[in-house]
């Protein structure tokens, strides 16, 4: 099962400038995977592609043996919010909810407040947050931020995380308590982790390493830790 | 959904508030624009049709046409009569032609409250040396009082008190004045060449209305011996169960004999046309604060959305469709537009209770204190919260729309 990308290729605009071409891949249930590459070799936009944020122009992408390319919204919606979460370069914390109510914002769609409360205080607990739950972020440094902003990602305790350079914006203490949550997910929880990552170090730390060059997928190593 | 829209409503309350002021304006504006013209409106309609009658039925008489009288005195003969001098007058009946039978039909029809027959005639009325011309109205009492209101403005005596009948009187203020009579003197009237007769004055009414207080009324029996016309009716007033079936009444009752059937609207055209002049004017103002209102909600909730950008592209990530983020801004509008309405309405009432304290207008018997006249209708109410509701929906829609089609991806490119 996992997550199977398929002759992937895409491109924007017209003249269509091809951005990834013939990218497959497959990454199994429960795996730690970092894509790098150069800037602009096209990190994003695999891993937007491979969480169906954004469509392939080529190939096809199944994730738990389902083709999202041809899934109607409603169940890509359902998809999303119960079995994907994201967390990205800046926090996208909603400045007028307190750090809690940004945590539970994903368990409002199916009306799950009660069921999940206990597991985000738990998750708050965790990350050192259990005091600051309801500050708003403007109260809380950039570190702790992000920390809420991976507690949202988790709340809905997802079969798969998606991270789009997750330490982009933090200082190397606060990055590598990221880093080590992330870790954290994959190895004690069994969550698919996919991380973009500037910083070769961090990249190690996942179990395979994906480097991206001009859109082609050259460099696969697999099988550390 | 609707939890976040007020969290943003909330933490922007200087917007919000300026938002909701703007319908809430709108709103109390139409509340106490219509309550004061509809109340005005309402006052001169009751005026009119509880004043006096609903639909006259009336003896027809035309004025003459040069040509009408072609065929009577050439018939065929000739293609084209010239006349010198033309005729002129009138032409017609002096009385209703069959009362009975209109009696008989108004006894009869379910929408007709009550009816008076009445003889109208001009009179001239003498004390001592004083003489002054004026209308004499024969009735019955208890008939005329149920159709018109005249017995509500007495000042002495009793509208009835002329029903017995022997030659009683009822003047009109402004008459008693003009002729210096008083209560229980005794005038002598006359009808046209006819002899004059002695009548009591055993009642004095005032309207406000000077050609109304330049009238008397006599029982009809009486009236009908000075003018030498027994028996003679040349109006039935009639009063109906709804006033606003006057029109329809009087139309179809003018094809039922030679009489004119008039109702109280066809003879207050002018008024009529005041009323609408009126209601255009109150729409127009209306429209243009609800387009204002519209346009501020419709220019904030566009520059929410764009602040908004990134929260839009984390919730689609969340799991959230474009149903939910068009609800999310579309909730926002018409919370606004509702709580908007909701105090204008309250406001618009409050203030309308207040205008109606005020006394504004000239004292009368039924409205001793002179108040302006608000009309708290809940038809008006209803309207306001449907047009101020309505343009804050379709002002709403359309930036929530387009907050429905950003796509998260764009936002998260651009780094939010
Ligand atoms: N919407 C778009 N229209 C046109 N070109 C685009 C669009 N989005 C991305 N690109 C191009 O695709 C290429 C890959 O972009 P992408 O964001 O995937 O790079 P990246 O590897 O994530 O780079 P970085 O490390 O700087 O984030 C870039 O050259 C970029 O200019
Ligand atoms: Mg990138």
């Amino acid at each position: 099962m996992g997550i199977v990308a398929k002759k992937v290729g895409k491109s924007f605009g017209s003249p269509a400038s091809r951005v990834l071409s013939d990218i497959s891949l497959e990454i199994a249930d429960g795996e730690f995977v970092s894509l790098t590459g150069r800037s602009g070799a096209g990190k994003s936009t695999l891993l937007y592609i491979l969480s169906t944020l954004d469509d392939p122009t080529e190939g096809i992408v199944e994730i738990s043996g389902l083709n999202i390319t041809k899934m109607n919204s409603e169940d890509l919606h359902h998809f999303r919010n119960q079995k994907m979460g994201f967390v990205f370069q800046f926090n996208y914390l909603i400045a007028e909810l307190t750090a809690i109510q940004n945590v539970m914002m994903p368990t409002l769609k199916f009306q799950e407040q009660t069921k999940r409360r206990p597991h985000a205080e738990e998750l708050m607990e965790k990350f050192g947050l259990k005091e600051k739950m309801d500050r708003y972020p403007r109260q809380l440094s950039g570190g702790e931020q992000q920390r809420v902003a991976i507690a949202r990602a988790l709340v809905m305790e997802p079969h798969y995380l998606f991270a789009d350079e997750p330490t982009g914006s933090l200082d190397a203490a606060n990055a590598q308590t990221v880093m080590s949550i992330l870790t954290d997910c994959s190895v004690k929880q069994g969550m698919t982790v996919v991380m973009v990552t500037h910083d070769s170090g961090f990249a190690k730390m996942a179990q395979r390493e994906i480097e991206i060059v001009d859109g082609k997928m050259i460099v696969d190593v697999e099988g550390k830790k | 959904m609707i939890f976040l829209a007020i969290r943003y409503l909330l933490e922007r309350r200087r917007q919000t508030v300026l938002t909701l002021l703007g319908v809430f304006f709108g709103t109390t504006a139409f509340v106490s624009v219509s309550g004061f013209f509809l109340g005005f409106q309402g006052y001169m309609v009751q005026q009119l049709v509880n004043n006096s009658a609903q639909v006259h039925i009336e003896a027809r008489q035309d004025y003459l046409g040069p040509h009408d009288l072609d065929s009577s005195f050439f018939a065929s003969d000739v293609g084209h009569v010239f006349w010198t001098p033309q005729p002129a007058g009138v032409k017609g009946y002096l009385g209703v032609q069959s009362p009975e039978a209109w009696y008989r039909r108004l006894d009869a029809d379910p929408r007709v409250s009550a009816y008076s027959p009445i003889l109208t005639a001009a009179a001239l009325f003498n004390l001592g040396s004083v003489s002054v011309a004026a209308n004499l109205i024969g009735c019955n009492p208890a008939q005329q009082a149920k159709v018109t209101s005249v017995a509500n403005y007495m000042i002495t005596g009793r509208f009835t008190d002329i029903s017995t009948g022997g030659n009683r009187l009822i003047l009109g203020d402004e008459l008693m004045k003009r002729i210096g009579a008083g209560m229980q003197q005794t005038v002598l009237v006359s009808v046209g060449r006819n002899e004059a007769v002695p009548f009591k004055i055993v009642g004095r009414f005032s309207t406000g209305s000077r050609g109304v207080d330049l009238q008397a009324y006599g029982a009809l029996a009486d009236v009908q011996k000075v003018n030498f016309t027994p028996n003679r009716v040349n109006e039935i007033a009639v009063r109906l169960q709804d006033y606003r079936d006057a029109d329809l009444l009087a139309r179809s009752w003018s094809r039922l004999g030679p009489e004119r059937v008039e109702s109280w609207g066809d003879l207050s055209q002018n008024i009529k046309s005041v009323f609408s002049i009126q209601t255009t004017l109150r729409y127009f103002m209306i429209t243009t604060v609800f387009i204002v209102a519209g346009f501020g909600i419709y220019n904030i909730l566009n520059m929410t959305v764009s602040q908004k950008r990134q929260d839009i592209a984390i919730l689609r990530a969340m799991g959230y469709d474009t149903f939910d983020i068009v609800m999310l801004f579309f909730a926002q509008g018409l919370i606004v537009g509702v709580f908007g309405t909701l105090f204008g309405l309250v406001c618009g009432y409050l203030f309308c209770r207040y205008l109606q304290t005020i006394s504004f207008m000239q004292a009368s018997p039924s409205n001793p204190e002179g108040h302006l006249h608000i009309a708290l209708d809940p038809f008006i109410y209803l309207q306001a919260s449907f047009l101020a509701v309505f343009s804050t929906a379709v002002a709403s829609i359309l930036p929530a729309r387009a907050a429905g089609k950003l796509t998260p991806i764009d936002i998260i490119r651009q780094g939010g």
